[in-house]
């Protein structure tokens, strides 16, 4: 818009001139020289005030000058109640003439002359003179030259001697100006300000005086002001204010004086004759057409001036037509000044009415009528004038958009505000609903001055087609080619084509590209404004390519490089804008030496989904080639930061590995550069874990290096070793991070060519427990011209997870996260061993278990250790480890609810061991028990951690016998004791059991026990015995008659064999006269060894309880015991067994029993004997009755058994007992008896 | 009279994490040469189609609705985008051409192009959405490798169906202001 003469395009607004203050400038109308000489000079007399008050008063009306609101008729400016545009003048005031004289140059006319304006095409002196239509002058005039009102400020002087003087010279300089004023032809208003003075009395009086010289002047109430004395700021403000208000009604009402005016003229309907006719050139004098646009541009801004646009928009769209007619446009030859002039009126018209169409807010509205003026003036140029393609054309079109975007920026529209948000407005009402162009919803200021910049393109391009020919200046080229020129170049408010682009370089043409470069600044800062970012680095993009045309290489890398640095692009995957972006990028920077930049741009560009350029050698460290760098750069370059050809994963074969063990690991490296591409060679590899894992730097080494490849595969094998130089390097961060910042150094080929794949294996330590991660990979690439770190980040999800095989083949890991390694603890090495362990204990037997603690570390290790014994009734021991104090001898420590913890075991020095013990007392009862030992220990190297060692043994207790019993009777073979001897008697003083002795009844038994080892393993017996639990009533001792003296070490049992044992035991009651019954309390003790026992072992007795057996009962019972002796029969020679069989009847009770004896006889033996008797037995008693037998001959008994009919009845109670057998003889079925017959020669 | 009437452009198709999907160029009508020409090289398609997502990150942040976007903005007299978000956060850009072709006699008033309704390029977006949602069924189409969801620094791949390119071609060129259906 500055491009349009001054004043052209401003928004009407009345105009108010101060006069009689001097403010800080004073007005000056910058009258041409012609006008100034005719021009009217408005002078007062009096002396300009310079008082406080007036001064304030000024300052407050210039504060309130409407020239720099916005132009829009919202909310925000509802409040402004007055427009001004406010000028100040001290005392004078240069009005240009309302009648411009004639030239002396014209030629006198005969009749008298009829003046105009100078400003009207009718007056000779006026540019527009013969046939203009109106111009910027006439703008400016009532702009800036003639004010509507005239504001004069006066003093009021309070001294009572001097006031009627003062007064009266005021009335008279205010006559004076009126005077002029009408003079002048000019309806300025004039509006009187009388400041009292601050020392004014009070008001009385003043009143009087002011009308007085209001009268005086005959000067309306609403232009007359009075301001008291002595009030406040505030007061005075609000003064000022309110003759504001007043005054901008008598504005108004001026220019709505000067539209009546104006519509008066174009009512006329003919058009006025000029005052003198024209009489050089061929054009004639306006038309009357040309006069109705003249008065209808008029009547529009005078309607802009009174704010009343709808009446504006009306008069202007009539001037517009009318301009545009065939019968004044369409009628202009363009070669004629008059076809730009009336271009530059259209353009006016239009920006007048595009201004007042915002005012109203019809934003749609105006980008219509924006476009609509291009269209039509398109179609003007293009049918009458130089057309479209030209570079004046296209100059224009951009200053159109510019024109826009400063429209849009006047009127200040609040929607479109950056802080709003929206980058277009949505349509007004009226053009709702419409097929509106997507243009027409109005787009903030950024999209315009793109526009203009767009156009600018189109006029550089078309400014370099103009031939050269044309391009030297007037004088050099040959005059037909000038006048050619003159049809073939739009001009239009643009420089001819020697200007616009010259021939010689060293000439000031138009410098194209710095015009598109600060349109395209404005329209990025408008973007960056409302947050469009991408737009903005378009843009950025687009100005980067005019400033490289302008080799303005230094803005360029300052204007790309942040945007470079973290475009969006790049991680949205828009390559062809990255691509295109970096390219320039380089060039720039390579102009001004940004030699870290070059290089990063190349890495990234090695990337081969970018482009591939042709021609480009593609090769890294030949990437500062030509380039003098002041120092050798080191580049940075963070993931993410490029698109990096490089693609690293990391795995771990394992999931789980020990501390103290080794992993292994696989790096591998992938390039994605462009085939054929030098080959990259890095100089070391880093990788950094999480967890515990060291760093690990691999470094490039070609010699003494094998790797195996195969297609695009490369693998190596690492070694790695902690670097030795570590604290040679000051860099290193983690130097203070105890000793786990070691670093593993390995060496390996690590030159990488385009799609190749170098896969590192190695083995990694690791030393301590917990989930380590890999987490960071660091290339560096040390080049003779400068150093570049590419850092990589190992994402769990982009790994590869491909394991390669020495063979090259590849496996897939399946783990969910192949980069991380759970690392366990390291495992205990310490073992506990069981020395003396048995598969079997035995109850009864002390049991000393022995354990050896061996330490298989490498180091020393302090132990402690734990016993427990678990089980049901888990026994006491005791533990013995070797006393710390000496070498010999060891401490005991008593178990308790067994278990024992934490004993000190002392240091253990490396593969050495000690031995520990425990014993456990005589176990009684069977039972399997757990034996727990643990041990903790402590490795001197790290004594923080403590490593557990544990190992369990089972503890098996068995009984190691088991046996049964049989009681079988015997004869006693005393007799008994008789109910009426007295020494029977019991002695009743004496009351100690024990020292009496028995006087009752005896019996004797026979105890057989049959008793085998269940053990696993031989045992030796050392002998067998059986105690009897003393009673007070009976007394009983028991001899061993089976076996009857054991060898003096025993005899060895072997498992499950049955061993016999065979006891005598003679029982006798206390007294006669118990008759109770009586048990017989008894156990079987074996006194045992182990097998492997030596002999001096005190062996170990089992006590198996035998069952309760009742003697001494009191039924009558019957024995039976038979004895064998040989006769030699008299005559016959041969011998002959004899058996005697004798009954012994015995009657414990106290009756009288008698009992039937009988004797069966046999064919087997013959007998001698009752065959049937009967015994009577007293009470306590007992009888013998003996049988011989005699076996028959013949009868075979001879070593078999015998059966006798023998039967025993109890005469009272018709009763047979039994009969019970006794040595040689058992019991047969039937409930009879059995007498064994040795055979022939035997029992002698 | 010749009429200016608007054409498709270049339609875009951008992922989720506004990674270019799919971009189809179509040539627009030159008064000057009578012939079809794209009025933009493919490269500022490219940089045209990425700055319409500066608009959907405005719109979201301002409503936070999705679906039809309608007009994002035009960026001169000629060429305006119009956007339409998925629920998956897939966007179709459609950059339409208000003077792609050119119709004998007036169809609406005067020698301006003719404008275009609000809401007429719903027919456009259902159209590209029903090819999409096609392409989608494919069951070797993996939408994560177009649109990963975890940020693994690579933006996804661009969708490589011919089929899904003809069905963009075919909404392309059969668009013209007033059809229903496509």
């Amino acid at each position: 818009m500055d491009e349009y003469p001054a004043g052209s395009l401003d928004p009407s607004i009345p105009f108010l001139l101060t006069l009689g203050v001097s403010g800080p400038s004073d007005h000056d109308a910058e009258l041409s020289p012609q006008l100034k000489e005719q021009g009217f000079l408005l002078r007062s007399d009096l002396p300009p005030l310079e008082t406080e008050r007036a001064l304030f008063l000024l300052r407050y009306i210039q504060a309130h000058d409407a020239s720099r609101l916005p132009w829009n008729g919202r909310d925000s400016v509802k409040g402004v109640r007055h427009r001004f545009r406010i000028r100040t003048a001290a005392r004078t005031v240069l009005l240009p003439p309302r009648r411009a004289r004639l030239p002396d140059d014209v030629e006198q006319p005969p009749h008298p002359v009829v003046l105009h304006s100078p400003f009207s095409p009718l007056s000779p002196i006026s540019p527009l003179y013969p046939d203009g239509v109106i111009g910027t002058e006439w703008i400016r005039k009532h702009q800036v030259l003639v004010p509507s009102i005239l504001l004069c400020f006066y003093s009021l002087v309070s001294d009572p001697t001097q006031a009627t003087l003062q007064d009266n010279q005021i009335k008279t300089d205010i006559n004076n100006l009126r005077g002029f004023l009408s003079q002048s032809g000019y309806k300025t208003r004039l509006a009187v300000v009388l400041i009292s003075d601050d020392t004014t009395s009070p008001l009385e009086g003043v009143q009087e005086r002011v009308e007085t010289i209001r009268r005086g002047c005959s000067i309306d109430t609403k232009c007359f002001f009075l301001v008291p004395p002595a009030e406040s700021a505030d007061e005075l403000e609000r003064i000022a204010e309110n003759m504001l208000t007043t005054l901008y009604g008598v504005a108004i009402e001026y220019y709505r004086d000067l539209g009546r005016h104006a519509r008066k003229k174009r009512g006329r309907g003919i058009a006025p004759q000029p005052t003198v006719p024209p009489t050089s050139g061929t054009s004639g004098t306006l038309s009357l057409a040309g006069w109705n646009v003249r008065y209808d541009f008029k009547s529009a801004v005078f309607a802009e001036f009174r704010v009343e646009f709808e009446n504006a928009l009306r008069s202007y769209d009539q001037a517009y037509e009318g301009l545009l007619s065939s019968e004044l446009l369409e009628v202009i030859p363009s070669w004629d000044p008059r076809w730009n002039e009336a271009r530059f009126l259209a353009d006016v018209i239009t920006v007048r009415y595009i201004a007042s169409l915002l005012w109203g807010g019809q934003h749609s509205a105006a980008v219509r009528r924006w476009q609509l003026h291009h269209d039509r003036i398109a179609d003007f140029v293009e049918r009458l004038g130089r057309g479209t393609k030209n570079y004046g054309w296209k100059a224009w079109e951009s200053r159109w958009a510019v024109v826009m975007a400063n429209l849009i920026e006047r009127a200040g529209i609040p929607d479109l505000a950056p802080s709003s948000q929206i980058l277009f407005l949505q349509p007004e009402k009226a053009a709702m609903g419409e097929r509106l162009q997507p243009w027409e919803l109005l787009h903030h200021t950024g999209y315009w001055y793109r526009l203009a910049a767009k156009h600018m393109y189109g006029r550089r391009v078309l400014a370099r087609a103009i031939p050269e020919d044309d391009r030297r200046p007037p004088g050099l080229s040959p005059a037909s080619q000038v006048a050619g020129k003159a049809f073939a170049y739009d001009t239009y408010m643009c420089p001819d084509p020697h200007q616009e682009y010259p021939l010689d370089k060293n000439d000031d043409g138009v410098d194209h590209s710095q015009l598109i470069v600060e349109l395209l600044m404005k329209a990025r800062s408008e973007f960056l404004k409302r947050h469009q970012v991408r737009f903005a680095a378009e843009l950025s993009l687009e100005c980067a390519k005019e400033l490289a045309v302008i080799q303005d290489w230094p803005s360029i890398v300052e204007l790309l490089r942040p945007l470079w640095k973290d475009m969006s692009f790049r991680t949205e995957g828009w390559l062809t804008i990255v691509e295109d972006l970096s390219w320039m990028l380089r060039s720039a920077a390579s102009m001004v030496g940004e030699a870290g930049v070059v290089v990063a741009i190349d890495w990234e560009l090695l990337n081969r989904n970018f482009t591939r350029r042709t021609g480009w050698p593609y090769n890294i460290i030949g990437s500062l080639d030509g380039m003098t760098p002041k120092f050798k750069p080191k580049v940075h370059i963070e993931d993410g930061q490029t698109l990096s050809f490089i693609t690293a994963s990391f795995l771990f074969q394992d999931g789980e590995g020990k501390a103290g063990q080794s992993a292994n690991g696989q790096l591998a490296i992938r390039s994605n550069a462009h085939p054929g591409s030098s080959p990259v060679p890095f100089s070391a590899f880093q990788i950094d874990f999480s967890g515990s894992i060291n760093r690990v730097v691999v470094k490039h080494m070609k010699e003494g290096t094998t790797r195996r490849e195969r297609g695009s595969v490369a693998l190596s094998a690492v070694a790695l070793q902690p670097a030795e130089d570590e604290a040679a390097e000051p860099s290193s961060v983690e130097l203070d991070e105890e000793s786990r910042s070691v670093t593993l150094q390995g060496v390996a080929n690590l030159t990488l060519a385009a799609g190749q794949t170098i896969v590192l294996g190695m083995h990694i330590p690791l030393r301590e427990p917990g989930e380590t991660c890999a987490v960071a990979l660091t290339l560096t690439i040390d080049a003779s011209t400068f150093t570049l770190d590419q850092y990589l980040t190992f994402q769990p999800g982009a790994n590869s997870n491909n394991w390669y095989l020495p063979t090259l083949g590849a496996r897939r890991v399946s783990r969910t996260n192949p980069l991380s390694i759970k690392v366990l603890p390291r495992p205990p090495q310490m073992e506990i061993v069981g020395l003396t362990w048995k598969e079997q204990y035995y109850t009864n037997e002390p049991i000393s278990l022995e354990f050896e603690i061996v330490n298989e570390e490498e180091l020393e290790a302090a132990a402690k250790l734990d016993v427990t014994l678990s089980g049901e009734e888990a026994p006491t021991f005791t533990l013995e480890v070797p006393s710390k104090a000496a070498g010999t001898g060891s401490d005991a420590v008593q178990g308790t609810g067994g278990r024992v913890s934490g004993v000190s075991l002392g240091a253990i020095e490396s593969s050495k061991s000690i031995t520990v013990k425990i014993r456990l007392p005589p176990v009684l009862q069977p039972g399997e028990h757990d034996l727990v030992m643990k041990v903790v220990y402590f490795l001197s190297s790290n004594p923080g951690t403590p490593i557990t060692q544990t190992t369990t043994f089972q503890l098996n207790i068995v009984n190691p016998f088991e046996a049964n019993y049989d009681l079988l009777p015997r004869v006693h073979p005393n007799p008994w004791p008789s109910l009426f001897d007295p020494s029977g008697v019991r002695d009743p003083a004496a009351t100690d059991a024990a020292t009496v002795a028995p006087k009752g009844l005896s019996q004797t038994w026979c105890l057989v026990t049959r008793y085998a080892s269940f053990a696993a393993e031989d045992l030796r017996v050392v002998d067998v015995a059986i105690r009897v639990q003393g009673s007070p009533t009976v007394r009983c001792d028991a001899t061993r008659t089976v076996p009857h003296s054991p060898p003096p070490d025993g005899w060895l049992v072997q498992p499950k064999v049955i061993q016999d044992a065979a006891f005598d035991l003679v029982a006798q009651r206390a007294t006669l006269d118990d008759r109770s019954p009586t048990q017989l309390n008894v156990s079987f003790l074996i006194r045992w060894k182990r097998a492997d026992a030596d002999a001096a072992e005190e062996p170990n007795t089992t006590t198996l309880p035998v069952p309760r057996f009742a003697i001494f009962g009191i039924e009558p019972r019957v024995l039976a015991s038979a004895s064998h002796r040989h006769v030699v029969p008299e005559g016959r020679g041969k011998r002959q067994l004899l058996v005697e069989l004798t009954l012994v009847i015995e009657n414990a009770s106290n009756h009288l029993l008698t009992f039937g004896v009988s004797m069966e006889p046999s064919d087997e033996f013959a007998f001698s004997g009752p065959k049937q008797t009967a015994l009577n037995l007293l009470p306590v008693s007992r009888r013998f009755l003996t049988y011989r037998l005699l076996p028959l001959a013949g009868g075979g008994k001879e070593g078999g058994w015998l059966k006798p009919g023998l039967a025993v009845r109890d005469m009272y109670f018709k009763k047979v007992l039994r009969v019970v057998p006794t040595e040689g003889m058992k019991a047969d079925k039937d409930g009879g008896v059995l007498v064994w017959v040795p055979p022939e020669g035997d029992g002698e | 009279m010749a009429t200016a009437i608007p054409s498709i452009a270049c339609l875009g198709v951008i992922g989720r994490n506004n990674n270019p999907l799919h971009t189809s160029i179509f040539p627009s009508y030159d008064p000057a040469t009578s012939s079809f020409a794209p009025v933009r090289t493919p490269l500022q398609f490219s940089l045209l189609l990425s700055s319409t997502l500066d608009v959907f990150e405005l719109r979201a942040r301002r409503v936070g609705l999705t679906g039809d976007y309608g007009l994002l903005h035009a960026v001169d007299e000629r060429l305006a985008s119009y956007g339409f978000e998925t629920n998956t956060g897939v966007k179709f850009v459609v950059v339409v051409d208000m003077r792609g072709r050119r119709v004998d006699g007036g169809v609406v008033g005067g020698a301006g192009a003719l404008g275009l309704r609000e809401g007429e390029m719903r027919t456009v977006f259902k159209a590209m959405q029903t090819a999409y949602v096609k392409l989608m069924q494919n069951p070797f189409f993996e939408p994560d490798e177009h649109s990963p969801v975890a940020q693994t620094g690579a933006a996804g791949r661009r969708i490589t169906s011919r089929r899904f390119a003809e069905d963009m071609r075919r909404i392309g060129e059969g668009w013209t202001p007033g059809v229903t259906a496509l």
